[in-house]
């Protein structure tokens, strides 16, 4: 889905980091700011104030809330934890991300309602060992996951799927053939497998599957020409 | 100077230069008395074997005929073996060369001549101290046993069981703990002496003249003193008049006191030192350790780093100022000592071989004055080690790279690309994170490619990884710091370089083991 509006609710270094990243994929970036705190200086964002006890309701009048993503992104978790359930409590469609400090606020987060939950503490540890511990497999995938190289993942779903008829992930050969690496693979309605897995060599390719496929833009052009095209 | 003394500096200065002569007395040196040399563990163990046949030689010999070579062993093999430590241990303990040499060099300085005789005396005081000092005693006493023919100085075999004190650790804290209470202990012994002896007189007037009392001499009245007053009451010897009952029952309230003062102070000593104990032995234990992670502080990205680090091949052993976190790690289970991090004596007590011991040093306090401050030490000791640090605040970021740090990480940086590739693909995102995480069974792996392995393989097509149901994501060549990703079949493989391997985990691991068979 493509998203228009982006919502970053905090002023801290978290929400102004978000606000950077995100910033050119969104028609319009709004971060919303405490009304007792400081008020940042983004480019290119909005800013505005809303208080805890605000009546949410009113923001559907300005955002399309079906094509809106909001982070929550308040330093304290249960600030963070009551902003979520009370937009999630206003707008069943709204996409919710939250920052959570530990696992215990990330699961009360996802029990109020966010689709995404980021572990701030988890991330960066995770990201501490696999640099120490796996620094090859580490190097690779920052670089494929944040396009810092020439590879890239994208998301591929299948449009055409007379190429494959009858044929299983598994059983290709697709860096030969196509000269890319297939990841994983996501059936119509049903959560997604890695291609190597039991389940994935049972399903034959179907029109509206999508696939996750790591290679160089020019092997993942003919690929999409081939099936079906990229989701952005 | 005169042609005597010329000849008796050169010959220190000869010594002093010699690099044999230095090689051997570091040798000796290490085998007796460098605490991290492995050597010395041996020749403590042997040592302590040594004290033990002896000990055990002379109780049987009470009351069974010994054998004669036993006894020669005894009495002659291994008071000659204590002989030789007791001149090693005299000749290392100091340096006779150095001293000479100081003296000379500092006679010259000042403009005079060189004084020989004050060089000798100083020699002679820094010998003497040696010899007359508790450890050395003990050593001279364990060799008399070799004039056994002395009934008396046969007894001293027995006291071949102090020279423990020098071979076990244990022992020496033992030691330690009660010569940090040092005074405490006297002032009790004062006290008690003063008591036993007035007490003593006191019975001895009160009891002596009285024919039915069993006290009848000094002696016996310093003898119940002290039965009395260590609350044993043997009950062999008891007052009989009104005075006497009187004397016992103040020496008797003294005897629980000095009880009472003894077990407190033993305790405190003990709860005191537990610290200090504790910590020897994980510096201890740490000299053996190879390659772990040395993580300073331990807050809550440290305290996840040291938990998922835990679970790898290489230990972590964390330094934290803060008593509270040292509790903490602890109470975790790691390997925890309450140094400063940015203090450069902390790394010298641990006696750190850099190169053969640590893997990395992380800088993970939430503070980046403290990053920067120890990344900057630990940087001033050693060039090469990696060093990974946390960074707080942008800003930051330079100073931390100009103290050293070879890796920085910027958490609010990866909360933002999280962010972005989440809402940019998802799945992918999903995808590369369900690779990376612990808990799914299909993996990512490393494979080095060894010496060993090439003899088998020489190029990518040979290791037949589809066979295996592996797929094989790239070669990372570390000579050209470059990944081919996809690589073609005829590419040469070349040792060091690492496969990225994507599978179950059982099939990653049937891999290896095909690619190191022989």
């Amino acid at each position: 889905m493509k998203y228009t509006n982006a919502l970053i609710f905090g002023t801290n270094d978290y929400a102004k980091e978000i606000a950077r990243n995100i910033g050119k994929k969104y028609e319009r970036v709004v971060i919303f700011a405490m009304k007792e705190s400081e008020h940042p200086q983004e480019e290119g964002a909005e800013v505005e104030s809303f208080d805890l006890s605000d009546e949410w309701g009113e923001l559907a009048n300005t955002y399309d809330m079906e094509n809106t993503i909001a982070f929550c992104a308040l330093e304290d978790d249960a600030q963070n934890i009551f902003l979520t359930i009370s937009l999630r409590a206003a707008f069943a469609p709204l996409t919710l991300v939250a920052l959570a400090k530990n696992k215990e606020s990330a699961s009360k987060l996802t029990m109020a309602g966010a689709n995404k939950v980021i572990p701030v503490v988890q991330t960066t540890a995770d990201m501490i060992v696999d640099i120490l511990e796996r620094p090859v497999v580490s190097n690779v995938l920052h670089g494929i996951l944040y396009e810092k190289s020439n590879l890239k993942i994208v998301q591929i779903e299948v449009q055409d799927a007379e190429y494959f008829s009858g044929q299983y992930p598994a059983d290709i050969d697709w860096s030969r053939n196509h000269g890319i690496i297939v990841l994983s693979v996501i059936h119509q309605g049903k959560t997604g497998e890695f291609i190597y897995s039991s389940k994935a060599k049972h399903h034959a390719i179907e029109k509206g599957d999508i696939f996750v496929v790591v290679g160089y833009e020019e092997d993942l052009k003919a690929f999409e020409k081939l099936i079906g095209s990229r989701m952005v | 100077m005169g042609f005597a003394k010329r000849l008796f500096v050169d010959f220190f200065y000869f010594l002093q230069g010699s690099g044999t002569y230095r090689q051997i007395r570091h040798f000796v040196y290490n085998f007796l008395e460098n605490e991290r040399s492995k050597t010395k563990k041996y020749f403590d163990l042997f040592m302590m074997v040594l004290i033990l046949i002896s000990v055990v030689t002379l109780v049987r010999e009470v009351k069974h005929p010994i054998d004669e070579n036993l006894l020669f062993f005894n009495y002659y093999v291994i008071s000659i073996i204590f002989f030789i430590e007791y001149i090693l241990r005299l000749w290392v303990v100091n340096s006779v060369s150095q001293t000479i040499i100081t003296h000379y060099e500092n006679d010259v300085a000042m403009g005079e001549e060189f004084r020989f005789f004050k060089a000798c005396t100083a020699v002679l005081q820094m010998k003497l101290r040696y010899l007359f000092s508790l450890k050395a005693l003990i050593d001279l006493v364990a060799i008399l046993p070799f004039f056994h023919q002395l009934r008396l100085l046969r007894i001293f075999t027995l006291f071949r069981v102090f020279k423990l004190f020098r071979y076990a650790k244990t022992f020496r804290t033992f030691t330690s703990v009660f010569s940090s209470k040092r005074f405490e202990f006297i002032t009790l012994f004062i006290f008690s002496s003063v008591v036993i002896i007035i007490s003593s007189v006191l019975i001895y007037v009160m009891e002596a003249n009285n024919p039915a009392s069993p006290v009848n001499t000094l002696f016996e009245a310093f003898y119940w003193s002290i039965v009395t007053i260590a609350t044993v009451g043997y009950g062999d010897i008891v007052p009989i008049t009104e005075g006497g009952r009187i004397v016992a029952v103040f020496v008797i309230t003294a005897g629980i006191a000095v009880l009472a003062f003894t077990t407190s102070l033993v305790v405190a000593a003990f709860n005191e030192k537990l610290d200090e104990v504790r910590e020897n032995k994980i510096v201890n234990n740490l000299s053996h350790k190879k390659r772990y992670y040395l993580l300073c502080g331990y807050e809550s990205i440290a305290k996840e780093v040291a938990k998922n680090l835990s679970k790898s091949e290489h230990g972590v052993v964390i330094l934290d100022e803060d008593p509270a976190r040292v509790e903490e790690a602890r109470r975790d289970g790691f390997d925890v000592l309450n140094y400063d991090p940015g203090s450069i004596e902390s790394y010298y007590k641990l006696g750190l071989d850099w190169h053969l011991q640590v893997k990395a040093v992380l800088c993970l306090r939430e503070n980046d004055v403290e990053n920067v401050y120890t990344a900057l030490t630990v940087r001033s000791i050693n060039k090469e080690v990696f060093i990974l640090s946390l960074l707080n605040q942008h800003a930051n970021r330079k100073k931390l790279e100009f103290a050293g740090a070879n890796e920085i990480l910027y958490a609010k940086e990866i909360v933002g690309m999280v962010s972005r590739e989440f809402i940019g693909q998802p799945v992918a995102f999903e995808a590369i994170h369900a690779l990376r995480s612990e808990y799914s069974y299909i993996k990512i792996e490393e494979v080095f490619i060894t010496a060993r392995i090439l003899q088998r393989f020489v190029y990518v097509g040979d290791l037949e990884a589809p066979k295996f149901r592996v797929v094989l994501l790239g070669i990372y060549k570390r000579e050209h710091e470059r990944f081919y990703f996809n690589p073609i079949d005829s590419m040469l493989l070349e040792e060091g370089d690492c496969l990225l391997l994507i599978a179950n985990g059982v099939f990653i691991k049937e891999f290896e083991k095909h690619l190191k068979k022989r």
